[in-house]
């Protein structure tokens, strides 16, 4: 009996070690799964440069990307510093065109930024998304091959590293390393930066603090006591009292936290309806006084050809414009061509909302999309990304069961430090918890994907609005020997103007030209046609073969009137700062 | 029973007088001017070299940065110690030349700081208030318009060297003046035109007044700059080299896209270097500024507080402004408050409505000024006294004394707006305040006015061009033979201001013995000086710190009170705050008392158990 059974357990094993002989001879081949893929919608399965967006990377990761961008795709990009931050990361700037297509420097501009607040990460794998997928589509899918012929787009995917870098490598908040990282005396104590936040049990998470208290008039949850606390009622005791983010008073003051690293907002420090920290908090002491806000300005300035900007933050699934205050300038005529490519933004983003800064959200002093248009005349978005209404799929609010449910399942509660005990040096007896630092404002890693690309979606058709100017028409006539009537259609059918309102009352960028040149010819009066049935036209003042136009108006034309003298061929250039260059000729009959 | 010592008390009361009137009387007397002139960039450099080589323990010079011109944008410290004691001193910002047609101001500050050295070398007294604050000086903040008065042709302009599109055709600078003449000078000319803007003045045919139509005035001169139409765009010299007014270039009541402003607020190297200066010191209390802007010659309106942005100073802060006005007309010897208005953008505006500290701002000098002066002399030496404070060595006001019409003390552009507003309003009383500065200048610099002098322009063959009129600086910039009473006068409002800093003190601290080794500590933070600890304006705005009250001594020793104790402003003239705190004994405590504007003290105290 008993040497039966080790007879056949032998035997057994002997046959389980031979199947698994066998079953190691039959594993799949090894190698790259790549090389076995077939596309899905949205990108080819081969990549030149592998990147996984599904998680985020930091100052240097970013930089890697581009880099490994840049030396992919050699004709489509050019990658250099635009400046340094406080501490001296580089502002790294991948310029995304054809290079060999026209002359990059006369393209319609879209200037692209993202992470202005340090914690607001995600912004900058959009960017540097966009970069990947436009460098990987030119010539498979006609409408990127035809934007990176026609445009060029600056793509700077963080434009605060130091405090983007601080929110990867330290334990913060999802709400904490917001500034940059001048130091800034918050408390008026004559030190700076001397009391930030601590993680104090070194989980690597700062939490909210949290201490028994009979007295309290805060209580757990009274369904999900795990994750929510929540204020007692205004004839209930509580039980807690909230002592706030995880932390020590350093420097023996009294207070707790109370100056933090920097202390300052960069998207306030922008040189549009600038107001100082007292009215508007974070200003910093004047308009550009940041070395990144002044080195992205001079970038801009130096750049004419910038038509259109987006910079993306997060959170909230918000489409914002300006103005950022009440009574901020916004010509009508503007802010209807802003307020449709939003709307279309609206229809591309799920959850998200088109929105105006001041009205909608809260008043901004010296943001950087104010200054976009209302000194450089510029269309700029900023863009909220990401919405706890994506996790919850619900447009109406953010629903507490949802929410319970996406972390307790969906993300098997991951987010979440359980409160625990720590015995604090000021406070005593504490506990600590809450949710972690990429948990609120961040989306989870298979949604980060779709957020990168349904934003870029949107901004690359907002660069495609950008004005794209052709000569549609140029009809001749003779009146006499050599004297001609040329009448010149100039056209724009994208929405974006050649120059926005602010722009032509404010004379910001130069007034768009239409030459008319000729070896063998002399332009003796030209005009702008104002009625093409009645043949009406306004005369030009001075050097009629150089006539000046205030804008091309979007999905519209503009047409001209040139008397000419003499012969041979007609040289015709339409000359936009934002619109770029277009030409035609013509043999006079 | 228990008893308590004093240590290391710092404050002397040697100062029982205000500090301002122990200053002009020991600074005063100091050697007088002789000689003044204006310097260019090389001689500023070289004399300002001079002064820090002949006092290396109370002159420091340093460039802040170099203009876009390449040049030194000086900055002159006076003050006894290490950079870092220096800066910790209730301070005093002298701004000249920010305006690079202020030469004035410039020739002041430069006199301003040889004086204030000279002075502490021979008196004790005034080194020793070096050694408790500190004079900061920028002689010309815009050195390289500065440098258009010292170069032929000379052509007057206020900007920078930046290139600018002042008419919007995507080109820069490509149609400036030019000296068609040959006589050094880039000045007026007037073009016979039916549509032009001026008729000749029937009281004074060198000068022009605006045709007004609902007058029945038929335009007989059009005005331009000298010059020709370098980019045949039918407008003459509507683009000339720079550049930007740095005085406009900040950021309180900016003016955008005016091509005097600059790109945006503080764009430029130099207003930069000056701001990022300015916030480096946050010691500065008080900063007066040499420029178009003026909030002396007449106080400026307040406003309650509130209001944001505001509009006007704080109703609070007015009476300081009142003040200081009445002591800067008596200094140059104005006998009432003329007109005066600041401008957009400002860099004494943005002192005092962003950064929250007592700012003063005035011209020099002014043809309106001093006529003014010399009518209020005249009308002294008539009424039989001597002003006291005009026995300083002046120019010959003499033919001066017999207008009695008020008029507009603002430039030739508001003749026309003061005169409708004005009574009568008469052909006769139109361009009275020209003709009146007009006739100053016959009598004191008859050069500064150019006779009209026909021309044949190049553009303009079929017409009657005339070439004269003011020349360059003329109406900005004293005559030299002016300059030393001018600097005179200056020095002594100047002198008088740094006496003017807050400076704290603390008396000496009560002990009382509560019993069981308990005490009650009481400290008196006084100010001794004449400015408060903040304006509101500076409370306002948080910019300027608070008065903070630092106990160094183990913590649990304080059983009531705090370890820092942070105070409301102080007044000065002996404003005072009180901190108590209770004590447990025994052990030393030093007690360190830091304002923002008005410097720190501090003292070792010692709680001792009496056996």
């Amino acid at each position: 009996m008993n040497r039966k059974r080790i007879l056949s357990a032998i035997l057994w094993t002997g046959w389980l070690g031979m199947i698994s002989a066998q079953e190691a001879g039959r594993l799949p081949a090894s190698g790259n799964p790549a090389s076995h893929a077939y596309s899905a919608l949205g990108l080819p399965a081969t990549r030149k440069v592998d990147v996984e967006w599904n998680r985020f990377y930091d100052h240097a990761g970013l930089g890697t990307i581009l880099e490994k961008l840049h030396r992919a795709f050699p004709d489509l990009t050019r990658l250099y510093s635009v400046g340094k931050s406080v501490e001296g990361r580089d502002l790294w700037c991948l310029e995304v065109t054809a290079f060999k297509v026209g002359n990059c420097q006369r393209k319609p501009g879209m200037y692209i930024d993202g992470n202005i607040h340090g914690n607001e990460v995600q912004a900058g794998e959009v960017v540097a998304y966009t970069a990947w997928y436009l460098c990987h589509q030119y010539r498979q899918l006609a409408k990127v091959t035809d934007l990176l012929d026609r445009c060029v787009l600056y793509l700077v995917p963080t434009i605060n590293p130091d405090g983007r870098d601080r929110w990867f490598h330290e334990a913060q908040t999802p709400h904490s390393s917001r500034s940059g990282l001048r130091p800034v005396d918050d408390d008026g104590d004559g030190r700076a930066d001397e009391d930030d936040v601590d993680d104090l049990d070194g989980d690597g998470s700062i939490v909210q603090m949290r201490i028994r208290d009979p007295n309290g008039r805060w209580k757990p949850h009274p369904q999900f006591p795990d994750y929510f606390m929540v204020r007692a009622a205004p004839d209930e005791k509580g039980e807690y009292t909230l002592l706030g983010w995880e932390g020590l008073d350093n420097d023996g003051d009294g207070e707790v936290n109370e100056d933090p690293a920097g202390g300052y907002d960069m998207n306030r420090n922008w040189a549009w309806d600038w107001q100082p920290n007292y009215i508007q908090h974070g200003a910093m002491e004047y308009p550009f006084s940041l070395p990144e806000t002044r080195a992205l300005s001079e970038f801009i300035v130096s750049h004419p050809n910038i038509a259109a900007a987006q910079s993306y933050h997060n959170a909230g699934g918000m489409i914002l414009r300006g103005p950022g205050r009440e009574g901020g300038i916004i010509q009508p005529q503007d802010e209807s061509v802003m307020q449709f490519i939003a709307s279309r933004g609206e229809k591309m983003l799920p959850y998200y909302r088109s929105m105006v800064i001041w009205k909608d959200l809260y008043t901004v002093w010296g943001g950087e999309v104010d200054w976009l248009y209302g000194a450089r005349g510029v269309v700029p978005y900023t863009t909220e990304l990401w919405t706890s209404r994506n996790a919850n799929r619900r447009a109406d609010g953010e629903g507490r069961d949802e929410e319970v449910t996406f972390l307790q399942h969906v993300l098997l509660e991951e987010g979440l430090v359980q409160w625990h005990a720590f015995d604090h040096p000021t406070y005593g007896k504490v506990e600590l918890g809450g949710t972690k630092k990429n948990w609120g404002r961040t989306p989870p890693s298979f949604l980060l994907e779709e957020e990168c690309h349904r934003n870029m979606a949107f901004t690359l058709y907002h660069a495609e609005q950008m004005p794209r100017l052709a000569i549609p028409e140029i009809r001749l006539e003779k009146l006499d020997e050599r004297l001609y009537k040329a009448w010149i259609t100039v056209a724009n059918d994208r929405v974006i103007p050649t120059r926005l309102e602010q722009d032509v009352r404010n004379h910001i960028s130069p007034p768009d030209t239409v030459t008319v040149t000729g070896d063998q010819l002399k332009v003796l009066a030209s005009g702008i046609v104002i009625d093409r049935f009645a043949s009406r036209v306004t005369p030009s003042k001075r050097r009629p073969e150089r006539l000046e136009i205030d804008a091309i108006p979007g999905m519209d034309v503009i047409r001209t009137q040139f008397l000419l003298s003499g012969s041979g061929t007609m040289r015709v250039a339409v000359d936009s700062a934002h619109g770029g260059i277009v030409t035609a000729e013509r043999v006079l009959p | 029973m228990t008893r308590w010592r004093l240590r290391n008390c710092p404050f002397d009361s040697r100062y029982s007088s205000p500090l301002w009137l122990w200053m002009t009387v020991l600074i005063v007397t100091c050697a007088a001017l002789s000689g003044s002139d204006y310097v260019d960039h090389s001689k500023l450099s070289a004399q300002l070299r001079q002064f820090a080589d002949q006092h290396p323990q109370t002159v420091h010079l340093t460039p802040l940065a170099q203009s876009t011109g390449h040049r030194d944008l000086w900055l002159v410290e006076l003050g006894v110690g290490s950079e870092d004691e220096r800066k910790s001193r209730p301070a005093l910002l002298l701004v000249a030349g920010i305006e690079g047609n202020d030469l004035t101001g410039s020739a002041v500050a430069l006199a301003f700081v040889e004086r204030l050295a000279n002075s502490a070398d021979q008196d004790p007294v005034v080194r020793d208030l070096l050694r408790q604050n500190t004079v900061y000086v920028l002689p010309r903040v815009n050195p390289d318009a500065a440098e258009s008065y010292f170069l032929r042709p000379r052509q007057e302009r206020a900007g920078t060297s930046t290139p600018t599109d002042n008419d919007h055709d995507g080109l820069t600078d490509e149609d400036g003046p030019e000296d068609l003449n040959g006589d050094g000078l880039i000045t007026s000319m007037r073009v016979a035109d039916p549509d032009g803007e001026y008729v000749p003045d029937p009281n004074e045919p060198r000068l022009l007044l605006r045709a007004e139509k609902a007058r029945g005035d038929k335009a007989v001169w059009k005005l331009l700059t000298e010059g020709i139409d370098n980019d045949r765009d039918e407008q003459w010299n509507e683009d000339p080299p720079g550049g930007v007014n740095l005085n406009r270039n900040f950021p309180y009541r900016y003016a955008y896209f005016d091509h005097h402003s600059g790109l945006h607020p503080v764009s430029e190297i130099e207003s930069r270097a000056l701001a990022d200066f300015f916030v480096r010191r946050p010691n500065i209390a008080i900063v007066f500024t040499y420029g178009m802007a003026d909030n002396l010659i007449q106080t400026p309106k307040s406003e309650p507080g509130g209001k944001r942005p505001p509009t006007a100073i704080q109703e609070a802060d007015e009476p300081y402004y009142k003040e200081l006005g009445k002591v800067y007309r008596e200094a140059v010897g104005l006998n009432k408050e003329l007109t005066g208005a600041s401008e957009p953008g400002t860099f004494s505006d943005w002192v005092y409505f962003h950064r929250g500290r007592f700012s003063l701002a005035a011209k020099a000098w002014s043809p309106w000024m001093q006529i003014e002066i010399d009518k209020a002399r005249a009308g002294a030496d008539r009424d039989g006294k001597t002003n006291r404070l005009d026995t300083a060595k002046d120019s010959n006001p003499k033919g001066t004394n017999q207008v009695s019409t008020p008029v507009p003390t603002q430039g030739p552009g508001e003749t026309a707006k003061a005169v409708k507003d004005g009574p009568g309003g008469s052909a006769d009383k139109r361009g009275e305040s020209e003709r009146e500065i007009l006739k100053w200048f016959d009598t004191h610099a008859p050069e500064a006015y150019l006779p009209w002098k026909v021309f044949p322009h190049p553009d303009l063959t079929n017409r009657t061009v005339e070439i004269g009129g003011w020349a360059p600086f003329a109406l900005t910039t004293a005559p030299t033979n002016t300059l030393d009473a001018i600097c005179e006068k200056q020095i002594r409002f100047l002198t008088n201001l740094v006496g003017r800093l807050p400076r704290i003190a603390l008396r000496q601290p009560k002990i009382t013995p509560l019993g069981n080794g308990l005490f009650e500590l009481k400290l008196q933070i006084e100010n001794v000086g004449y400015l408060p600890t903040a304006l509101a304006q500076g409370t306002l705005t948080r910019e300027v710190l608070r008065t903070r009250v630092v106990l160094g001594m183990d913590e649990r020793r304080i059983l009531a009170g705090r370890k820092t104790t942070f105070l409301g402003p102080i007044a000065g003239s002996g404003g005072m705050e009180e901190v108590r705190y209770v004590i447990r004994s025994p052990g030393p405590c030093s007690i360190e008392v830091v304002s923002a504007l008005g410097g720190s003290a501090r003292q070792t105290i010692e709680f001792k158990e009496e056996q």
